[in-house]
């Protein structure tokens, strides 16, 4: 008994934080640097900033294969390489889905990755913020529930997040896409400039670079990290730290304060709830490496193991309280997934230009923020609306593959750059539906033996009506410009591919309704906060981490605060 | 002079004693040069030297590297080996016995026993009517996948002589240029201050 005593203090913590990707690293530095003995668990292992980074500096003829995987390789990852982004440079970041099994009730591509960091080492670092609009609008349309909070709620959070990861973009004043703490922007390319300037013309539209989280510009705050190089080889991770990752910033500041605890190979996979507490009072942890179950303990739990990770803990938390997993009242839990969908629109070929070109490979693209739905443009087949993604580029030696030429003229002529492209895919927004959702499966077990998770969720009629029209407003916006060619894009987009799978433990205003309060605390365990993509209550149509992140943030200066005050 | 009358000159002038049935096989030039740079784990030596002809049509040396300077045959084989899948490597099979067995139709010999202006032209026949079959491809981007058509053997071999030897050091650096660390991205240079287009 006193030795179960002694094993318990010593797996006893302030703070627990389950996983370490975008948010998870976010909870690490706000909840150590106030001053809470925190426990942080990765599923995986770790990797060490820059240390860990094996593909960083390789040039392309270091890599075998032209960088693909081998067909053995392939059998690994049936999943993460529906996304075409599976290489020997990066294929260290994404699970081997033969290890990771889950269950497609309907097509769903799960992409992760399992180690220190998350997909925050992988992420495309798009950096949007939600406006009012989008925090009203579920209540305004009679959509899913109401978000608990607003705009002006998150507003400071947003300034804090984007000023501590550095935030590269362009001030334009939009209500429905509102600024930020910017670094300087960086710069369009000719072609790009004349695509804005056509757009803004004709259709009173913005176009604006994308606002990304890479320095631009030195952070006094954090001397470590330097100014972007345009390399574009951000998802092998960047040497200079130049891109906001959990590994070369957040993580990195909780363990400066000397009070983070980073446990790798620690797979969560359910909190004790403590009957005659009333409380959850811990996790329970599953030694990936030596497959020893241990329970570590603390006052206030924040899970943070990504939108699926965080639900499949909660579902499977099972106990005589919550027989239906911990926090599930409401029935919510693992309902109304979400994502983006995209690889809709346009591209077209861009006549002249022929002596202009552009050095560096710019880790960024064109963004044109949403315009649907807003004023008085109202579409009468959908509700909600898109942005798009895309860039202009000349295009480079592949383009010899289709055409006549062989041998010494061939050689000769992919000497210089090829013609202008220039092309947008939307990322349009997706709404909640209860019916899609994710469960717990006892029969199909992972490779430690624990229970996985079916999916089962699908696009709706708004999504496929919002589709057709990327498609179509793309073309629209390229003729209008006087691009050439101009051919509609429609490619297989299962959900999952976006990887903003977002809202299985919505935030909402009740109890009976949803499983999250305006705090991101469980209405029914308070001191269990979650605060990754599982929170959102809609998706909008923006790249959703940055919201992640100033959720994170707010949510952690709220449970220190309760704590502080006992009331946890 | 061709090959096979410099062959058979050699020989004489040297006066290797060299058997009846040797000396058929090197005048039929299929155990014989072009010699190859590597030793093929995929290919047979006859088909890798098909190939490494194939690739040096397409890109050859000049004032700067050329495909097999660049490695490019045994880049080949090895894509064949380890990153196509089986259907994939029958399929490219399949081609090259065609192909070759165009080349025996139209010059009676195997495709590396034609002369240069024999290969050419055959590479140059099979090349033209798969482009022409082909139709024109849009542009595309990393918002577009590539289309999944099968495509004309000569056209998976023009593809996989590009991509072995634009990736290569000699391809990237010497040919069109690199650099791994360009720093802030300049998005609209002219064109002569840039030079050459970019590896990547």
């Amino acid at each position: 008994m006193n030795l179960n005593i002694e094993a318990e203090a010593q797996n006893t913590y302030d703070a627990i934080v389950v996983g370490t990707g975008i948010s998870g690293g976010w909870a690490a530095k706000e909840l150590t640097e106030k001053g809470l003995k925190t426990l942080v668990l990765e599923r995986g292992r770790d990797v060490r900033h820059v240390v860990d980074y094996p593909t960083m500096t390789k040039d392309p003829w270091q890599l075998p294969h032209a960088d693909k995987l081998s067909a053995e390789e392939l059998k690994f990852y049936p999943v993460q390489s529906r996304t075409n982004w599976v290489t020997q440079a990066n294929k260290h970041w994404y699970v081997k889905d033969t290890e990771n099994p889950y269950t497609e009730v309907k097509p769903f591509d799960w992409i992760r990755g399992y180690h220190a960091g998350g997909r925050s080492l992988m992420w495309g670092r798009q950096t949007y913020r939600f406006s009012e609009m989008d925090f009203e609008a579920n209540l305004k349309d009679g959509v899913g529930v109401d978000w608990p909070i607003r705009y002006n709620d998150l507003s400071p959070w947003y300034d804090y997040v984007e000023s501590y990861i550095g935030v590269s973009g362009r001030a334009e004043g939009l209500p429905q896409l509102p600024d930020g703490k910017f670094l300087p922007p960086m710069e369009l390319n000719c072609v790009e400039e004349v695509f804005r300037d056509k757009i803004a013309e004709k259709f009173n539209r913005k176009i604006t670079i994308g606002r990304v989280a890479h320095l631009t510009a030195a952070l006094p705050h954090d001397p470590s990290r330097g100014i972007c190089q345009s390399r574009n080889l951000c998802v092998r991770g960047c040497p200079y730290g130049a891109y906001f990752s959990s590994n070369a910033s957040t993580l990195p500041a909780a363990a400066k304060t000397g009070n983070m605890t980073l446990r790798p190979y620690s797979i969560v996979h359910s909190i004790i709830y403590d009957e005659k507490k009333g409380k959850a009072i811990g996790v329970k942890v599953l030694d990936a490496e030596t497959k020893e179950e241990i329970d570590f303990f603390a006052k206030v739990i924040f899970l943070n193991a990504s939108t699926l990770g965080s639900t499949f803990i909660l579902l499977n938390s099972i106990s005589g309280r919550f027989p239906n997993g911990l926090g599930n009242g409401s029935d919510q839990l693992g309902r109304n997934l979400m994502d983006h969908q995209y690889r809709a629109g346009a591209d077209a070929k861009v006549d002249g230009f022929e002596d202009k070109y552009y050095i560096g490979r710019r880790p960024n693209g064109i963004y044109i923020p949403r315009f649907r739905n807003i004023g008085k443009d109202k579409r009468t087949d959908f509700i909600r609306g898109f942005g798009y993604q895309g860039s202009a580029s000349r295009s480079e030696w592949s383009r010899g593959v289709s055409e006549m030429a062989f041998g010494e003229e061939l050689k000769d002529s992919l000497t210089s750059p090829g013609a202008w492209n220039i092309g947008i895919t939307g990322f349009g927004e997706c709404l909640p539906n209860p019916e899609n959702r994710v469960s717990i499966n006892k029969e199909k077990k992972d490779v430690y033996g624990l229970p996985t998770l079916n999916i089962d969720a699908t696009w709706g009629e708004n999504e496929r009506a919002m589709r057709t029209d990327m498609k179509e407003s793309a073309a629209e916006m390229l003729e209008a410009a006087g691009f050439k060619n101009v051919t509609m894009f429609d490619n297989p987009d299962n959900m999952g591919l976006g990887i903003h799978e977002m809202g299985t433990a919505r935030m909402g205003r009740d109890a009976r309704t949803s499983v999250l309060n305006k705090w991101n605390q469980v209405h029914e365990a308070p001191n269990v906060f979650v605060t990754d993509g599982a929170a959102m209550t809609s998706s909008g149509c923006q790249n959703p981490s940055l919201t992640y992140m100033a959720l994170t943030a707010r949510a952690a200066d709220r449970a220190a605060s309760e704590l502080k005050k006992g009331n946890l | 002079m061709n090959r096979r009358e410099a062959i058979q000159r050699t020989v004489l002038a040297l006066g290797y004693a060299i058997s009846a049935p040797a000396l058929a096989g090197v005048l039929k030039g299929c155990k014989a040069a072009p010699e190859l740079s590597y030793k093929p784990v995929f290919f047979t030596e006859d088909q890798a030297r098909t190939i490494a002809e194939l690739a040096e049509i397409i890109i050859p040396k000049t004032s700067t590297p050329g495909a097999k300077d660049a490695g490019v045959p045994g880049f080949i084989d090895s894509m064949l080996n380890e990153v196509y899948e089986k259907e994939d490597q029958d399929s490219f099979l399949k081609g090259l016995a065609a192909f070759e067995e165009d080349a025996k139709n139209t010059y009676a010999e195997f495709f590396t026993d034609c002369k240069p202006e024999d290969q050419v032209a055959l590479f140059k026949k099979h090349h033209d009517e798969a482009l022409a079959a082909a139709g024109s491809g849009g542009p595309t981007g990393w918002w577009n996948t590539e289309a999944g058509a099968d495509k004309p053997f000569i056209l998976k071999v023009k593809e996989l002589t590009l991509l072995g030897f634009f990736t290569s050091e000699p391809g990237a650096t010497q040919v069109l240029q690199y650099n791994q660390v360009p720093g802030p991205y300049q998005g609209c240079v002219p064109l002569a201050e840039v030079g050459k287009a970019w590896a990547t």
